[in-house]
């Protein structure tokens, strides 16, 4: 008795979720069949007639595909919590320019209102996700829509039996009845696959999606790069050339005043000398931010225990590395080690840190922890923004926990391929 | 004294060979590569050797490997090593056999050639010559250990400079004391140290290395 009252429920809801899907992926299709319907009324031998019903089919295929697609992404995951990823392109930002126009990332437009509009049209119709949803519209109905046509179809072939005897035979409509009951609970479960297999983002899609991860990193990375040679040129600039200008004319003032002042010659040689220890002194400092030379002569493993040995902090070092890895990595991963070193010090006042670096099956793992007060965060424009910004290029990641009170562990991976 | 010159630059290595020509030593070989530094060291035995860190055919640290490898195998051959940088790191590496007869500095150091052939004869004579941004680094980077937060300040102060390979009489000059309180301090040094050598040359060599290995 239980058992039975079990497989009824479990027919009703079967039923009733069949209904759905085969209303949602039937729909489409039911447009055409509509149109085509126009069409033969109107009169199949006139070509006329048949204008309106094709505007019928497309328009109301373009329309309906996105909307039929978002219905049975929201029932799959409702019903079986399979998530289908949409991947629909996002809205970019709309920004107002120095010129009071808005930009959305296509054109200029006078008010925000109709920037944003014509950032949805171009979205929405350019989206490569269009195509996918297309295909999909024409696989639903022949695949899920007609399996759950199933259930639907065998009921009202019972109810007719029961209300019209004379048109169904009585052991037809037993038959159906049957068929409703059995294949109600799984009819409905073919669109899972499908949309799985369909609706996902399609290799176009990731695709571009890459694409324009890759423009705004290159972006970012133009930006930082450029930002980077402007500090060396004006550190240049201001130190080094200035002292050397400075040290020639020391030179040749002393030439100058050899034989008429040899005291004040000495004098500026001394100071010229002293100039030249200044600038070479500079000059160190600067070789030593743009790329450390302990890291080309011995590789990151030992770079990163000479930064820990200039560290004020107590510092130990595992280091579980084949002898050299890329050098734009090293340099970049090297650099993250120095600010978060850097951090630990200065910010958050820690008295001991550990670094660990170790080779993986996915990559290279960096582990920074210190002792102490956390409170870090990610700030735009901070050193750890820059930090990441450095590493994205190699598609690497630096993510860090920092409850305040601390401790702060950073961690800093570089994924296989780039290695 | 019969003096190596390793030094891929051309224009630096023969600098240096006048240099050190003008003072009146002789230099018995040159070397532009790590490995003819290598051969140089073991067929040569120099006095005394001035070798650069970064040489050819790596551009790596082909001059320090050398000068290494070669007192692996001749302990307290004398070299001092020039860079353009210098290294914490670097420094301990050349210390670590304990056998004194080291000296480590930034090139300019030659900009004061009285210093530089006063270093170069000290490592001569097995002492030690470290650069002053060496130890402004080891001091910055205070961490209490070996023995080392038992000293006072001015012992602390005394330490440095010796590490640097400087004489009493020199340590005096620079605090302002005399060659004899220098000594004392210097005495109760070892003591907390726990360095009971006889030779003051070694006992300094050691004093140095624990300070350099405290981290």
């Amino acid at each position: 008795m239980k058992q039975s009252g079990v497989w009824a429920a479990r027919a009703g809801v079967g039923l009733v979720r069949a209904c759905a899907v085969a209303a949602v992926c039937l729909l489409i299709p039911a447009v055409w069949g509509g149109a085509v319907a126009l069409g033969i009324w109107w009169g199949p031998a006139n070509p006329w007639s048949w204008l309106a019903p094709l505007l019928i089919v497309v328009v109301g295929t373009a329309l309906l595909a996105r909307p039929v697609c978002q219905v049975v992404r929201f029932l799959v995951t409702r019903w079986t919590g399979t998530v289908v990823p949409t991947g629909y392109r996002q809205a970019g930002p709309v920004t107002r320019m120095s010129t009071g126009y808005w930009w959305n990332g296509f054109s200029y437009e006078r008010t925000r209102r109709d920037a944003l509009m014509d950032q949805r049209w171009r979205i929405r119709w350019r989206d490569p996700a269009n195509w996918r949803d297309l295909w999909f519209t024409l696989v639903a109905p022949f695949t899920a829509g007609l399996v759950a046509a199933v259930p639907p179809a065998a009921a009202a072939v019972a109810v007719l039996g029961l209300t019209w005897p004379e048109r169904v035979a009585p052991p037809a409509a037993a038959v159906a009845a049957v068929v409703a009951v059995a294949s109600a609970p799984y009819a409905w479960r073919l669109v899972e696959p499908v949309a799985v297999r369909f609706l996902r983002p399609s290799r176009a899609m990731a695709l571009a999606d890459r694409v324009e991860e890759l423009t705004a990193q290159r972006a970012d990375v133009t930006i930082a790069q450029a930002a980077e040679i402007r500090r060396i040129e004006r550190d240049l600039h201001d130190g080094a050339q200035a002292r050397l200008v400075g040290l020639g004319l020391s030179l040749a003032t002393a030439q100058k005043l050899m034989d008429s002042d040899p005291v004040r010659a000495r004098a500026l040689m001394r100071d010229a000398q002293a100039g030249a220890v200044a600038s070479l002194t500079e000059l160190r400092e600067l070789i030593r931010g743009i790329a450390p030379p302990v890291l080309s002569e011995r590789g990151l493993a030992e770079a990163v225990r000479a930064l820990a040995l200039d560290s004020p902090l107590e510092v130990t070092v595992d280091a579980d590395l084949p002898p050299s890895l890329d050098p734009p990595i090293e340099a970049a991963v090297y650099f993250g080690i120095a600010e978060l070193l850097t951090n630990a010090a200065k910010h958050a006042r820690a008295s001991r840190a550990r670094i660990s670096l170790a080779r993986t099956g996915t990559g290279l793992v960096v582990e920074v922890r210190d002792d102490g007060r956390g409170g870090a965060e990610v700030r735009p424009d901070g050193g750890l923004a820059g930090l990441r910004r450095r590493l994205s290029v190699f598609d690497g990641t630096m993510e860090i926990t920092s409850p305040p009170g601390g401790p702060t562990l950073a961690v800093m991976m570089v994924p296989c391929e780039s290695l | 004294m019969r003096i190596l010159v390793a030094e891929d630059l051309y224009l630096l290595r023969d600098g240096l060979v006048r240099l050190i020509e003008a003072y009146g030593h002789q230099v018995v070989a040159t070397a532009s590569t790590g490995p003819e530094t290598l051969d140089a060291l073991r067929s040569a035995r120099p006095d005394v050797s001035v070798i650069d860190v970064r040489m050819p055919p790596t551009q790596s640290d082909e001059g320090l490997r050398a000068a290494l490898t070669a007192r692996s195998e001749i302990p307290g051959l004398p070299i001092l090593i020039l860079s353009q940088h210098v290294e914490q790191l670097y420094a301990r590496e050349l210390l670590a056999d304990g056998s004194g007869g080291i000296g480590y500095l930034l090139k300019e150091s030659v900009f004061d050639a009285d210093q530089f052939i006063d270093a170069l004869e000290r490592v001569a004579a097995g002492g030690t010559a470290m650069d002053p941004a060496v130890i402004a680094k080891l001091l910055s980077t205070s961490a209490p250990s070996r023995g080392l937060d038992r000293l006072t300040e001015r012992e602390y102060d005394v330490l440095g400079l010796m590490a640097e390979g400087l004489s009493n009489q020199a340590i005096g000059r620079r605090l302002f004391l005399s060659e004899s309180a220098v000594g004392k301090y210097t005495t109760s040094m070892f003591g907390k140290l726990g360095i009971l050598d006889d030779d003051d040359t070694n006992r300094r060599v050691r004093a140095v290395l624990t300070y350099l290995n405290k981290a």
